[in-house]
């Protein structure tokens, strides 16, 4: 294994009595995409405003290659850098002095400052946008500049807390693109979202965590591999089916997991396509009329639907 | 461990930021050397010569440190816009120490005095006297100190009261016990004999009183009446900034981060 370049341990931060981090453990190796997946208020932000020693931990630690975000804060500070989910600007500023003002920050002088923010501005389309106000901006041109920051500063650990969440399709893809440079030039990375393509676009290996604690960790296909039953069946259906039929189509078609809600049925079995006619044949003896069948392969969406219970869709709504 | 180049900058946001608000600080001055002219020119011939001899001598170098406290005071302002919208997370990323950061902040609140300060200061040198190097020096160390203690005791109260719909009203609060308990605009001896004795310990000894005694030891000695030392001013004066400005940083290093 390489190097361990972010060590989250026993983590737990609480504010007031609500836990968002509740005993995170998880290791981050130098120079890997990492995904931190989770629905809305799973503690995804919490974790890696820790990391950036923004906020401090309830109790446990993470080390950067070693060093301490509670006692080592300088020094940890001078090896990561984020693109927080909220871009950070204060209405009166714009666009090119917020981003000169980050590059002398991190060490830049003037005139290297000067070059380095017109490239990375021109590639993102944000050059024509460089002297208006933060308030006149549209969500995603805020967006691509606080992105942009972490292009200029390619700190060791550079953390993005969901980089694409307001962008156009084009767009998307070019930021993957450089944040995959980004890491090829050295940098490790991570990258939270709740976007599945996203992750499956980018990450080496993905943490998912569910209300603080983490659910499931490994590369997208270990992840797809570890549901039960790789094939997934989901049939429509237009009456309530009793409990006592879902306990007999359970047996019948061996599912390993099977959930019913909203007219839905998703079941994990082996060898689907077989079973899907054995499970129509039991509905339809039972007068249950099936509207649509459909046969798939797990996608990490099941994954995190088979691990936290709960759909990211879902999440993002609420 | 400090270093001078990252509070520059630190201090230069503060600044560009300050800048934006040109007009608006035009304005302030102008309103207070109308406040100046007028009032001073008016109450001139109304106050008691035996009180106070030339009563716009007399307020000129009370605007003076009016002007740097005021200046110095919008930092804290600036500190409550930042937590509203979380900036202040983004502050706490950077890889500066928060010692660097707070003193960023202090210092921007001093230059934010001196900029606002320096009309005042002229105009006591043309209607005045031309310090000498040594005077100029005390004057210049004078208003570094009301500036940073000021600008710490804003940033002290920002970062201390949760709320900042009370943060607002404290602030002014502040402001304006600072702004009227003070020698600005009447002598110490009138005050000690129409208020309490706490009063008049207050007034002498708001550091605002010190500052506008010390400019006027300096401009224009010949509307004081009170006795006083100067050297024993500006030691009451560094002792406040000392204590004002570890307040400040003390809790602005503490309680921004969560
Ligand atoms: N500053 C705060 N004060 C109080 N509670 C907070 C604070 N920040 C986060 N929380 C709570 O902590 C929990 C985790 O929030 P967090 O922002 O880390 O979630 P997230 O995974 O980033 O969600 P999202 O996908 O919406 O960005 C939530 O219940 C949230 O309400
Ligand atoms: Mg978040």
């Amino acid at each position: 294994m390489s190097n361990v370049a972010v060590k989250i341990i026993n983590l737990v931060k609480k504010f007031g009595n609500v836990t968002a981090v509740n005993n995170l453990n998880l290791d981050i190796y130098e120079g890997e995409i990492f995904g931190l997946l989770g629905p809305n208020g799973s503690g995804k932000t919490t974790t890696l405003l820790i990391i950036t020693t923004v906020y401090k931990p309830t109790s446990g630690d993470v080390e950067i290659y070693g060093y301490s975000v509670t006692r080592h804060g300088d020094i940890v500070r001078r090896l990561v850098g984020i693109a927080f989910q909220e871009p950070k600007a204060l209405w009166v500023d714009n666009p090119y002095e917020l981003l000169l003002w980050h590059a002398m920050v991190v060490g830049y002088s003037v005139i290297g400052a000067r070059r380095v923010i017109r490239d990375i501005m021109e590639e993102l389309d944000l050059w024509e946008h460089r002297g208006k106000f933060i308030s006149e901006l549209s969500g995603g041109t805020r967006k691509k500049v606080e992105i942009a920051k972490l292009f200029i500063q390619k700190p060791k650990i550079a953390i993005f807390d969901e980089p694409t969440a307001q962008l156009d399709v084009t767009t998307k893809h070019r930021v993957w693109d450089k944040i995959k440079a980004l890491r090829d030039e050295g940098s490790t990375i991570i990258v939270a979202t709740n976007d599945m393509l996203e992750a499956e676009r980018l990450a080496d290996r993905i943490a998912i965590i569910h209300k603080g604690t983490l659910k499931a960790l490994g590369t997208p296909s270990e992840l797809k591999d570890r549901i039960p039953g790789g094939d997934i069946i989901e049939l429509r259906v237009d009456n309530r089916i009793p409990d006592g039929i879902v306990k007999s189509l359970i047996e019948a078609i061996e599912a390993r997991k099977l959930d019913y809600s909203d007219g839905v049925i998703r079941a994990y079995v082996n060898r689907g396509e077989e079973k899907i006619a054995i499970a129509i044949d039991i509905l339809s003896r039972n007068n249950i009329k099936v509207r649509s069948v459909s046969l798939k392969e797990p996608t990490l969406d099941d994954v995190f639907f088979y691990f936290t219970g709960a759909r990211l869709e879902e999440g993002r709504i609420q | 461990m400090i270093y001078p180049r990252i509070i520059t900058i630190i201090a230069y946001r503060d600044l560009q930021r300050f800048w934006k608000y040109k007009w608006w600080l035009a304005g302030l001055v102008a309103m207070n050397l109308a406040d100046l002219f007028i009032f001073a020119l008016i109450f001139r011939g109304i106050v008691r010569r035996d009180i106070v001899p030339d009563y716009f001598y007399f307020l000129a170098p009370g605007i003076a440190s009016i002007s740097a406290f005021a200046a110095a005071f919008t930092i804290g302002r600036e500190v409550m816009m930042e937590l509203r919208r979380a900036f202040h997370h983004y502050l706490l990323s950077l890889p500066f120490s928060r010692l660097e950061l707070v003193a960023g902040r202090v210092v921007s609140g001093i230059v934010r005095g001196f900029i606002y300060q320096i009309p005042f200061i002229i105009l006591l040198i043309v209607i005045a006297k031309t310090p000498s190097f040594l005077d100029l020096l005390i004057v210049v160390s004078t208003t570094i100190m009301v500036t940073a203690s000021m600008s710490s005791l804003s940033i002290a109260i920002s970062t201390l009261v949760k709320s900042l719909e009370f943060q607002a009203t404290i602030r002014s609060l502040v402001y304006f016990i600072i702004f009227f308990m003070s020698n600005v605009f009447y002598p110490e001896s009138i005050v000690r004999l129409r208020f309490p004795e706490i009063i008049y310990i207050m007034v002498v000894n708001n550091p605002i009183s010190i500052a506008t005694t010390i400019y006027r030891d300096i401009f224009t000695p010949h509307v004081i009446h009170e006795t006083y030392s100067i050297e024993v001013l500006i030691a009451k004066l560094a002792i406040w900034t000392a204590i004002l400005v570890a307040t400040g940083s003390i809790l602005y290093m503490r309680n921004l981060q969560r």
